[in-house]
């Protein structure tokens, strides 16, 4: 084989798990360029598998880690990993992506991705240590928390090993289930029930291959410079507060969920928010491998039972979005989403959905309340072990109204199947847009386009086709800064994106690469998503919103409405703003 | 004219107070009354007349703005913001 490119190893490792076959595939230069690494290069990857018309949930399916030419450098929050396959939840894309050690650990085995194919004969770890592979016995391990079998991997296979693992939500395939990796996760689209449905409870990965770099001092002194930037202005929010802060923020602009999306505004907000938490509580701070922000904020439970980890996604879908304002009962379902493994975005807008359904006399499980934490908790038990109501809500949202009936899909919070995360799309049109032609279903992180809402470029309750485009400009560099891979935290201390983006890949790889070509190059993979949905049967009746959201305004703040219409001439404008065809076809 | 102004995010824990009011019968004018009185925001947000990059400005929750020349109108509810909504 020809030697690596700088900062890739220009390779693959494909496993069988059905045989326990492993086979090293070269990755040609071109094929890098194009797709780069993460979520880019792991859906070129799935497509070259065939997966998109595969049962995700299947043996035949295939699934993908993957690095990037970035991991392993010293840029400032470039420890990331992709975790790539269709998705139980919606059926179509789905790549979810989480931090730290085990991005270096995986890439260091000497591969830019491992492709997961088959299933293990019976419950297991699987073991990559540099090119060796084996599976092991996982029976010792079955039932436990994500926590607790990362902390016993760690006893068996030393430090050294770094580990991803499921916890009892993916074991028993739950449709939100993710994957751990020292206490955080890939999360949304159910990466973790692929997993669980191949037998593995974990991966625990060790190496001794680092990639060279085309550049290396001049890229330590880019590295450099970036970090003394990451502790500037741009990244104190969340050095200092951490994403939760949005929460009294979005409060007063309205556009926070709450109770399944039927307000904008939470009378709990206070009391649940960081500026409060973090009187009452004590807080700590924790940061990923190789990162200079350090943007995680811990909050201590009561009567010392540890502490957890708050994000604003966490807050609001297991808060407002439930009607919840008692701090303990949602830090404490904060922790139980880790545990047990289930994204924390579709597990609270699923019980949120149910919870309406109770409301409205269409399940009859009357302890299942709006603001009843004791309740919240119970759900979530009940959707791990799949028992009573716990079997419907392990579908989400979307399956679960299909099983109901009712036009009950009028109001599951979901686009694509996929739980709509703490944006509401009334009063953040731009946001709206991105929602309803997301590849993966409503996304935060695969659209950025509430940024656009935050500013003075559109209004954001009466937003036009004009500003389709600045949709499509969000959503290309979140295309590309998850296909390097860099956090997206990090994005305000670029002064010029696409140029600096270039100047760093040219640094890692060699490539006399441009601004011009990086955003071809984030077209491409967008569209590559799009690829994979058509080929899994994605038709443009789905580029939509629930129905609720079109013919209802916000009840406490009437100038937050959509309608049909104008949702219709906006995803149009986007499709054409992409090249595509009018209803989207590539 | 006197404005209220409602701190959200860094902007808060910087001045230490959730609201305030102002006076000016512009931004610039707002936000260097309140540059003056808290010299900590003004650290972090405050650049003279103009917001500092990160931080933005919305009128009464429904408009944001960043000129420093936007009117003002007496009675009006000026929220100062972080700009980035991520999470």
């Amino acid at each position: 084989m020809a030697s690596p490119i700088p900062g890739f190893h220009s390779c693959y490792l494909r496993i069988d798990l059905t045989t326990g076959a492993a086979q090293r595939v070269v990755l040609e230069e071109q094929f890098l360029r194009d797709h780069l690494g993460g979520s880019g290069l792991g859906v070129a990857l799935l497509l070259k598998e065939g997966a998109a018309g595969v049962d995700p949930l299947s043996s035949a399916a295939a699934m993908a880690f993957v690095f990037s030419p970035l991991v392993g450098s010293p840029l400032t929050t470039s420890a990331k990993f992709a975790v790539v396959s269709k998705s139980p939840l919606t059926q179509r894309i789905n790549d979810s992506l989480a931090s730290s050690g085990f991005a270096l650990a995986g890439k260091k085995t000497g591969h830019d991705a491992i492709v997961l194919t088959g299933k293990a004969p019976r419950p297991s770890i699987l073991i990559i240590d540099d090119d060796q592979v084996r599976l092991e016995s996982a029976a010792d391990f079955l039932g436990l928390s994500t926590g607790e079998t990362e902390h016993r991997l760690r006893e068996r296979y030393g430090t050294e090993f770094q580990t991803a693992t499921i916890g009892p939500a993916g074991e028993r395939a739950v449709s939100y289930a993710t994957i751990s990796h020292d206490g955080r996760h890939a999360g949304r689209g159910g990466s973790g029930a692929v997993l669980g449905s191949k037998n593995i409870k974990a991966l625990a990965v060790r190496g001794t291959h680092r990639p060279h770099w085309a550049e290396p001092s001049a890229l330590v002194e880019l590295a450099r410079k970036f970090s003394e930037k990451s502790f500037g202005p741009a990244t104190a929010k969340y050095r200092e507060l951490g994403t939760a802060s949005n929460l009294l923020t979005f409060n007063r602009l309205n556009v926070l969920p709450t109770r399944n999306f039927q307000q904008g505004s939470f009378a709990g907000a206070a009391a649940i928010s960081p500026e409060e938490l973090g009187v009452a509580r004590e807080r700590t701070r924790s940061s990923c491998a190789a990162c200079t922000i350090g943007c995680e904020h811990l909050y201590g439970l009561k009567n010392g039972k540890g502490s957890v980890r708050l994000e604003y996604e966490n807050l609001f879908a297991l808060g407002p979005l439930c009607g919840i304002d008692d701090p303990e009962a949602v830090l404490e379902a904060c922790r139980r989403c880790d545990d047990l493994g289930l994204d924390t975005i579709s597990a609270g807008g699923t019980i949120a959905f149910a919870m309406e359904c109770v409301e409205r006399g269409l399940i009859d499980e009357p302890w299942l309340q709006f603001g009843d934490g004791a309740a919240l908790l119970r759900a979530l038990d009940l959707i791990a072990t799949g028992e009573g109501i716990g079997r419907l809500m392990a579908l989400g949202s979307r399956r679960m109204a299909h099983e109901i009936g009712h036009n009950s899909i009028d109001f599951a919070p979901q686009v694509k199947g996929l739980e709509i995360p703490g944006y509401d799309p009334r009063g953040l049109q731009t946001m709206a847009l991105g929602f309803a032609v997301g590849s993966r279903g409503a996304d935060h992180n695969r659209s950025g386009a509430y940024e656009v809402d935050f500013s003075e470029a559109v209004d954001r309750y009466h937003v036009g086709p004009e500003s389709a485009h600045l949709a499509v400009e969000t959503e290309d560099k979140a295309a590309l800064m998850d296909s390097l891979i860099l956090c997206k935290f990090l994005r305000g201390v670029f002064t010029d994106f696409f140029a600096e983006s270039a100047e760093i890949l040219r640094l890692v790889t060699g490539w006399d690469v441009t601004a011009d070509e990086l955003r071809q190059t984030a077209r491409r993979i967008v569209t590559d998503k799009k690829r994979f949905n058509i080929l899994a049967g994605w038709t443009p009746a789905e580029d939509t919103l629930p129905d609720r959201m079109l013919r209802q305004a916000l009840p406490d703040d009437a100038r937050a409405q959509l309608s049909p219409e104008r949702l219709s001439a906006l995803v149009r404008a986007y499709n054409l703003a992409r090249g595509w065809s009018p209803e989207g076809w590539i | 004219m006197q404005v209220v102004v409602e701190l959200f995010g860094i902007a808060r824990a910087r001045a230490g107070v959730a609201q305030t009011t102002a006076v000016g019968q512009c931004l610039g004018d707002v936000l260097a009354d309140l540059a003056g009185r808290f010299p900590l925001l003004a650290e972090s947000c405050i650049a003279g007349r103009t917001l500092r990059p990160g931080f933005t400005a919305n009128l009464g929750g429904r408009r944001f703005v960043t000129a420093q020349e936007t009117a003002l109108t007496d009675g009006d509810t000026v929220l100062l913001l972080p700009l980035d909504g991520g999470g």
